[in-house]
């Protein structure tokens, strides 16, 4: 009898088990209120629409204004090659951005806790050849000098407050995001192992003397040697060098998807390990993993260079049509209902290709991002949620870092948006929380993201906040979803170094191109990087000497 | 009285379940790691539930009155199961045993009920009928309590309140089964007397649930509270116990009034009476006023800034009299100006320079208040120091926690200051830690007022030989992005606390 009893109760047990595990589903699966408001906001959909509804019609009027450069675009790389003209001495140039502020995925939001970031939230620390971002960085006082030894010194307000990074694993947290505690003697000899051969390829150099990796990517080495590595996917390049241990795949599959939202199969090994061997950066006064963040994220960046550039923005304006008219180019806006003509003597395109060829007009068949041409461009989806908390729920192991991951999670996790205050001492906080949709073939992702009930996705992250704590649900106050359908270029197998992005290089006549996406690395470096270039072919053409 | 009986399988069964959920619930909220607290506290009540069926054979005679009794008790432990464990989570030294305790014996009583039961039944149904009614209500009962629990009891009642539910109930089913078995049961007016306070407890408990919580923080106190409120920064509590008065700051110690002007004399005095005239004194933190006080002994003071961060915290100080007697009513003084504003910010800002800066925070026990002892604020504080300027800062304990003392020093010097380091003996602390700095190294004077009780040109002395015991083994900065400090402070205290 008493068995019996003891298996009726196991089932009870076996219930209240399953109910702990699953309660973050059920909770929110049976509730269709929230308890706090949430807002699913994004990029402005008009440019969508209006190309989906053929609606973009340039404007038929003679051009009104005049510039030498119009830049379209004010995103990281819009911004700096305005940045760039302006320090050497060139003023004759206007940014249009669709969006009522400038910035795009750097761009940032503020409630009454904290600003926080809706995209991009770091830069590492610059290496050595990523001069323009020194430079950059040098001007507006994130590098205050340098040590006798070369190294710059950080304001420290900026460098990632300790402690930076915790991940979520066995039940509790461990500090840093390389799984390090409880391993097999394997697991162990493998990170090792891995990381022995990061080091290497950190300082290895090509045939050319220059760095097999860089940043930007274009002063990387030549060398076949490294850029074969382009050909095969990250996957392949680990299964070659015989690495399976879980922790450690899990680490590097964290790592692709943190810097490309792809995941290792789809990553080149060329990019996969660029994540690793490319970030060289020292400094005076940080460890050599160190970034620089702030609250809002690169949001400050941003707001830097708007500072800078505040005579030269026309936002709220989407530019409808580049085209080749007599006596120059001439670039048609729409404002709301009113449409506008612009003229110029060159144009920077600082958006993403794949609109170059709605815009652009007759952009070349041949170039990639031409409708023509089977879509070579692929930009990863991303859903960012901001979400407001009471505090950080307490939890088991480490204390609360900057980037909180979960092993478990197919997320990024998330990142404290307070903790580079100066003045935490209030325990409200909004936590950014990064889902690349990097599980879906890019198209799926953009219509999931798009179609999808926008209450399932604020459930599927509570779900998944959940598993790393458990009553995440009682702290939150607000949450803001924040959805990108072309997040990131994807450096897919052969794209970094193959044709494609070679030709992306070229101008189309007076109009050079700028954005992350012809780095196949989408970062701030490379976008500067691509803003600046750009700028400079710009300056070179006009005669234009810096002073 | 067949039908009845069932349906008291269905109610024990459905309360049974709650209890456990229960306390795997409230072991997750104080414990943490839900998976392991559900894990163990499941196995657990299983493991003891089996325990209570195996003894059920041993209670031969008055199975009615056993069964009784058992609703009874289970009712009342049930009942009270989920306060009793958010009350005592503060005072328990292990409050895993306290949990595993309270829910083996719930787990027995409950593993006792059903056999007990099916033998009451035995004669009134076929044994084949008897297993199959009981067990259908029993797990009808389990599927009612785990799908009440997280979209009814939870929500809408919390937990202590739904575990009052819950032993009402089978309370309730004590009283019915008495009454069912009026004429069989002995001892009746004693059971219905029982069951009817029980009742009173659990129907008080539930409407005074709040009322509980609020008592649970103060058992937590050695004395009686006499002033305590939230604010948005911090948890303040003031106990009053005889003429002693302390002041708790989320439950940390701050200073208790029969040794605090030893703590404050020698946070003010070896810099104020190394200082010629001086007139101009910025204090960061010290919301208490104590230290304000001592300052305000000097005639040549013409203002005093005192910021820190808690309104609430100041306005306590100034405006109640029994506090603000004990600083001497100096936040009201002219020559004093409170601001309520977060000092590191707040510094970033300042523009003016001061003789004498104090600065008085809470020990680096978490990653924020860190932040306030790294070399950045530091150098914020220099620029608000004038070029005699001297510079105060309490440092913890040089003797609990030597190397984070010591990090102190190192930081400060790191940005350029002179240090001299210093301490001094409180009872309620144990010894204390101060550093004196300034931009050029620092020459003691000893131009104390009149009245002082602790400090002297003689004591002085001996305060700044640090024995052996008090010498650091590691020697690190405190930056942002190290936090050095706080992992320091962590360890030491830790240890320390290991070892007491
Ligand atoms: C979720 C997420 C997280 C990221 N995290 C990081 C990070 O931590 N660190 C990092 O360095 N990078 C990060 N990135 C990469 C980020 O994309 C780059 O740092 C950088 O912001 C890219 O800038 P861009 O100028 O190349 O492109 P965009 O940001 O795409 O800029 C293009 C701009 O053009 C505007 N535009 C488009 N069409 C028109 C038109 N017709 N008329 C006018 N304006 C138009 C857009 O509104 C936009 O502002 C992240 C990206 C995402 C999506």
């Amino acid at each position: 009898m008493s068995k019996r009893i003891s298996r009726s109760a196991f089932l009870k047990g076996a219930g209240a088990l399953f109910w702990s595990l699953t309660s973050g589903n059920w909770l929110a699966g049976c509730s269709n209120k929230f308890s706090f408001p949430v807002r699913w906001l994004g990029p402005s959909m008009a440019l969508g629409h209006a190309i989906r509804d053929r609606t973009l019609t340039p404007h038929k009027g003679k051009p009104e204004e005049k510039k030498t450069i119009y830049i379209i675009g004010g995103g990281i790389a819009g911004l700096s090659a305005g940045w760039w003209l302006k320090r050497n001495g060139f003023d004759d140039f206007q940014i249009f951005e669709l969006e009522k502020n400038v910035g795009g995925n750097s761009s940032s939001g503020q409630n009454d806790v904290s600003k926080y970031p809706r995209g991009a939230h770091y830069v590492p620390i610059p290496n050595e050849e990523s001069q323009y971002v020194r430079e950059f960085f040098q001007e507006i006082g994130i590098i205050k000098g340098f040590a006798q030894d070369g190294k710059a010194i950080y304001d420290e307000l900026y460098l990632c407050h300790d402690p930076q990074e915790r991940l979520f694993k066995d039940g509790s947290f461990q500090e840093g995001l390389v799984p390090h505690k409880g391993l097999q003697s394997e697991d162990k000899k493998q990170t090792e192992r891995f990381f022995k051969i990061i080091e290497e390829l950190r300082s290895a150099k090509g045939l050319d003397g220059k760095p097999a990796f860089a940043i930007p990517v274009d002063l990387s080495s030549n060398d076949s040697k490294y850029k074969e590595l382009d050909q095969i996917s990250m996957t392949d390049w680990l299964l070659h060098n015989e690495f399976d241990s879980k922790p450690l795949l899990w680490y590097v599959e964290y790592c692709c998807k943190d810097d490309y939202g792809a995941i290792p199969d789809i990553v080149s090994a060329w990019a996969g390990l660029h994540y690793f061997a490319g970030r060289r950066g020292r400094a005076a006064n940080g460890e050599h993993n160190t970034v620089v963040t702030w609250p809002e994220g690169n949001g400050f960046l941003v707001e830097k260079l708007r500072e800078k550039l505040k005579n030269h923005l026309k936002t709220g304006e989407m530019v409808t049509q580049i085209s080749n008219e007599e006596g120059g180019l001439k670039v048609s806006t729409q404002a709301g209902d009113s449409k506008k003509a612009y003229q110029c003597e060159y144009a920077i395109f600082a958006s993403p290709r794949f609109l170059a060829d709605y815009l652009v007009k007759d952009y070349p068949k041949n170039l990639p991002g031409s409708s023509k041409k089977k879509n070579s461009l692929t930009y990863s989806p991303w859903i960012v949620a901001n979400i407001t908390l009471s505090r950080i729920p307490p939890s088991r192991g480490v204390q609360p870092a900057w980037d909180n991951v979960s092993y478990y999670s197919e997320s990024l996790g998330y990142v404290n948006a307070t903790h580079q205050n100066i003045s935490t001492r209030s325990s409200k906080t909004v936590i950014t929380y990064y889902l690349p949709l990097s599980s879906f073939e890019p198209k799926a992702g953009r219509m999931k993201l798009y179609t999808d009930d926008q209450k399932k996705w604020l459930k599927h992250i509570i779900a998944d906040l959940d598993k790393m704590h458990p009553d995440i649900q009682t702290y939150i106050k607000e949450v803001e979803l924040w959805p990108w359908g072309h997040g990131m270029i994807r450096p897919s197998v052969g794209y970094v170094w193959g044709e494609e992005r070679k030709l992306m290089q070229q101008n189309v006549g007076n109009i050079y191109f700028a954005h992350s996406d012809m780095s196949g690395i989408s970062n701030f470096e490379e976008a500067q990087y691509q803003g600046i270039k750009a700028a400079g072919h710009i300056m070179d053409k006009l005669g234009h000497k810096p002073g | 009285m067949t039908y009845a009986l069932l349906i008291t399988v269905f109610v024990i069964s459905t309360c049974g379940l709650v209890y456990e959920l229960i306390a795997g619930t409230v072991a997750s909220y104080l414990l943490g790691d839900s998976i392991t607290q559900f894990s163990t506290v499941i196995g657990v009540y299983l493991f003891a539930m089996g325990i209570g069926s195996f003894f059920s054979k041993y209670i031969e005679k008055k199975l009615v009155f056993t069964f009784v009794q058992v609703e009874l008790i289970v009712g009342l432990i049930g009942g009270i199961s989920a306060a009793l464990l958010f009350f005592l989570f503060e005072h328990v030294e292990n409050f895993r045993i306290l949990l595993y305790s309270l829910v083996s014996i719930i787990g027995i009583l409950i593993g006792l009920e059903i056999p007990l039961l099916m033998r009451i039944l035995k004669d009134k149904l076929e044994f084949k009928d008897l297993v199959s009614k009981i067990f259908t209500f029993d797990y009808v009962g389990a599927l009612l309590a785990s799908l009440l629990f997280p979209l009814v009891l939870v929500p809408h009642l919390g937990l202590v309140r739904s575990s009052m539910l819950f032993g009402l109930l089978n309370v309730t089913v004590g009283l019915w089964t008495i009454h069912i078995f009026r004429n069989e049961l002995p001892w009746l007016n004693t059971l219905r007397a029982t069951g009817a306070s029980l009742v009173i407890i659990l129907v008080g408990g539930f409407a005074f649930a709040d009322k509980l919580t609020s008592m649970a923080e103060a058992s937590s106190y050695p004395d009686s509270i006499i002033y305590s409120t939230s604010t948005p920064y911090q948890r303040i509590v003031i106990t009053g116990g005889g003429k002693e008065i302390k002041l708790f700051l989320n439950g940390n110690l701050q200073f208790s009034s029969k040794d605090e002007y030893r703590y404050h004399e020698a946070l003010i005095h070896p810099a104020m009476g190394s200082l010629k005239n001086p007139e101009n004194i910025l204090v960061l933190g010290g919301g208490d006023g104590m230290a304000v006080r001592e300052l305000l002994k000097y005639p040549s003071v013409k203002n005093i800034t005192l910021v820190d961060l808690d309104e609430q915290m100041t306005k306590i100080f100034r405006d109640q009299p029994a506090f603000s007697h004990l600083n001497d009513n100096s936040l009201s003084n002219p020559k004093v100006k409170v601001i309520n504003a977060d000092a590191f910010v707040w510094l970033r800002k300042n523009q003016n320079q001061f003789d004498f800066i104090c600065v008085d925070f809470p020990d680096p026990s978490n990653f924020s208040l860190g932040k306030l002892y790294t070399d950045t604020f530091y150098a914020a504080v220099k620029r608000a120091l004038k070029p005699d300027g001297l510079l105060v800062i309490q440092s913890t304990s040089p003797y609990y926690a030597k190397n984070s003392f010591w990090c102190v020093v190192n930081t400060l010097e790191a940005v350029g200051y002179k240090t001299l380091p210093y301490h001094a003996y409180v009872p309620s602390f144990g010894d204390w830690g101060y550093v004196l700095a300034g931009n050029k190294p620092v020459k003691l004077d000893f131009d104390y007022p009149t009245g002082l009780r602790y400090i002297s040109a003689a004591t002085m002395e001996p305060m700044l030989s640090f024995p052996k015991d008090m010498q650091p083994t590691v020697h690190c900065i405190n930056k942002l992005n190290n936090q050095a400090l706080v992992h320091l402070f962590e360890k030491e205290w830790g240890e320390y606390v290991e070892t007491h």
